[in-house]
């Protein structure tokens, strides 16, 4: 379902990602740890097209994403959940109205939507905040519409990058599980943290990065911290 | 029924950014009203004047005003004896005040109007020879045609159109400038509602969409304003004109206008053009996605 082949990424000459390699199969769970500044957001951005490649190929569901031209973008991010560490939720808009954004913009039918959007705040166990607005709600509940958000589509491929960043570990327990559970539909689910907590409760696959490289790749890992000095 | 949802879609969102416009909608409005009043008067002026020019350097007609105490009657007998003139008509002051006392409400003054002429020719190069020689001729005070006043009309058509054009061409850069301010507050604040849209896979069009729509908007409501402005302003000159015409020349009553539907739509596709024009060229310039 993802595939990175012989990925190299320089920001201005600085190498961010060299050689990378990696796949990722329909329905998997796997997450990309490393510690700050390792290149885990790069290969998310890379994912989703907001950053090409210096070389080296993209692939999401067979399709090499680096040859898309700018107006195939929106149909590729379309076809993906994307989670983020900041929620990227929008401020003035219900919790209702987050959720149904894309789904109005792609014309879906009124009921249709409410449907949807129904059915992924039930997912994230939110049904009963859809009219509050992002500000009134705690942290996890904010990543949890931002979950919402991401599958209301029904995406084959979910990215989150680092989406417990913000939250105390209980909230990210419960984030993690929350993406399991959706990962159990059938969905591949790419994790990027710096979290050992959370990498270590699950014991699914773990592909860490360090400085930019990939340097280990094991199923129902661990992800241990280097310990300086 | 998919589009028309999009479309609703889009609308909502350009609702929204008009909210969000504040008092620089207003700004962009009265400035792109003032454009548009002046090319839509420029134009409703020219229009008129060309047709009158039209109307008038066609015309046959010479009028010629008597001098106090002549008999009119012998005056006329002397024109007719003129080459190329096919037939004098008298219009005695009396006949001529009774006249404009009747079509306005005149104060009763003593009769200021002499004694006229109206002299019929029989070809139009003629026009300028007879007039010359009855502006000579002892009883005449003095000779009007149309030619004449049609030939200064279009020369003043010509001046105007030149300045109109540089002064609307001016005020439309101005407008732009407005235009691509105001969207770009627009965009400015929000910036991060873009990203997110853009992140969610939202088409760029639905995206610029609403930013264009409310360009258009600022030129489909000055074009609305200006017309009715222009309206107003004509309805008072065409009041002011009729009188003032009355006596001077035979084809004052005939109606000259350029019609406002014509005009409506002429500040429409610019107004709308410049509007949805100057946020189109913005939006691209300031939404990268
Ligand atoms: N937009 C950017 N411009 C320049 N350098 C960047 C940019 N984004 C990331 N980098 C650099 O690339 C490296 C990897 O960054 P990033 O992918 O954000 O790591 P992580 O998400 O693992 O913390 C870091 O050295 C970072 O400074
Ligand atoms: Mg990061």
């Amino acid at each position: 379902m993802i595939r990175l082949q012989n990925v190299y990424k320089d920001y201005g000459g600085r190498p961010a990602l060299v050689n990378v390699n990696l796949h990722i199969g329909v329905g998997e769970f796997a997450f990309l740890v490393g510690p700050s500044g390792a290149g885990k957001s790069t290969v998310m951005r890379l994912l989703y097209r907001e950053e090409k490649p210096t070389s080296g190929q993209v692939f999401i569901g067979g399709i090499d994403i680096t040859r898309l031209d700018r107006a195939q973008v929106p149909l590729l991010r379309r076809r993906l959940g994307i989670v983020f560490q900041d929620y990227k939720l929008l401020p003035k808009q219900t919790v209702f109205d987050n959720v149904a954004y894309i789904l109005r913009a792609l014309g879906v039918e009124r009921m249709e939507v409410s449907r949807r959007v129904r059915s992924a705040l039930t997912v994230v166990n939110l049904e009963d905040k859809e009219d509050a607005y992002p500000d009134e709600l705690s942290g996890g509940e904010q990543q949890r519409v931002g979950i919402a958000r991401a599958i209301v589509n029904g995406p084959p491929v979910l990215l989150a990058d680092e989406p417990t960043g913000n939250l105390d570990p209980v909230a990210s327990l419960e984030i993690v599980q929350l993406l399991e559970r959706i990962s159990q539909r059938g969905t591949t689910v790419f994790i990027s943290t710096h979290d050992q907590f959370i990498v270590n409760s699950l014991r699914k696959r773990v592909v860490s990065l360090k400085a930019g490289q990939v340097a280990g790749d094991v199923d129902s890992g661990v992800y241990e911290m280097e310990t300086i000095g | 029924m998919r589009q028309l949802r999009i479309l609703s879609g889009v609308v909502v969102e350009t609702m929204q950014g008009l909210k969000q416009g504040g008092w620089s909608n207003w700004l962009v409005v009265s400035i792109l009203v003032i454009a548009l009043t002046i090319f839509g008067g420029v134009l409703q002026l020219t229009m008129t004047l060309k047709s009158v020019v039209a109307a008038w350097g066609s015309q046959l007609v010479i009028s010629a005003y008597l001098k106090d105490g002549d008999d009119p009657r012998s005056v006329a007998r002397t024109v007719s004896q003129l080459p190329d003139v096919k037939l004098v008509e008298i219009v005695p002051r009396d006949v001529a005040w009774q006249e404009m006392q009747a079509s306005f409400k005149v104060a009763s003054l003593a009769n200021p109007l002499p004694n006229t002429l109206h002299i019929q020719l029989t070809r139009p190069e003629a026009v300028e020879k007879t007039a010359l020689c009855l502006r000579a001729m002892d009883g005449i005070e003095h000779v009007r045609y149309p030619l004449a006043v049609a030939r200064n009309l279009n020369r003043f058509r010509q001046f105007l159109e030149a300045t109109g054009v540089a002064v609307t061409a001016a005020l439309t850069a101005a407008t732009l400038m407005v235009i691509g301010n105001t969207i770009q507050l627009v965009i400015q604040s929000r910036m991060r509602e873009i990203e997110i849209q853009s992140l969610m896979g939202v088409s760029p069009w639905y995206i610029k969409g609403p930013l264009v729509l409310q360009g258009a908007a600022y030129g489909l409501v000055s074009a609305l304003v200006a017309t009715s402005l222009i309206w107003a302003g004509r309805v008072y000159v065409e009041a002011c004109v009729a009188g003032q015409l009355v006596g001077f020349l035979p084809l004052a009553g005939q109606q000259f206008g350029y019609g406002m539907l014509p005009t409506f739509l002429v500040l429409l596709v610019l107004g709308v053009s410049v509007g949805a024009g100057g946020s189109a060229w913005t939006s691209g310039r300031y939404v990268k996605i």
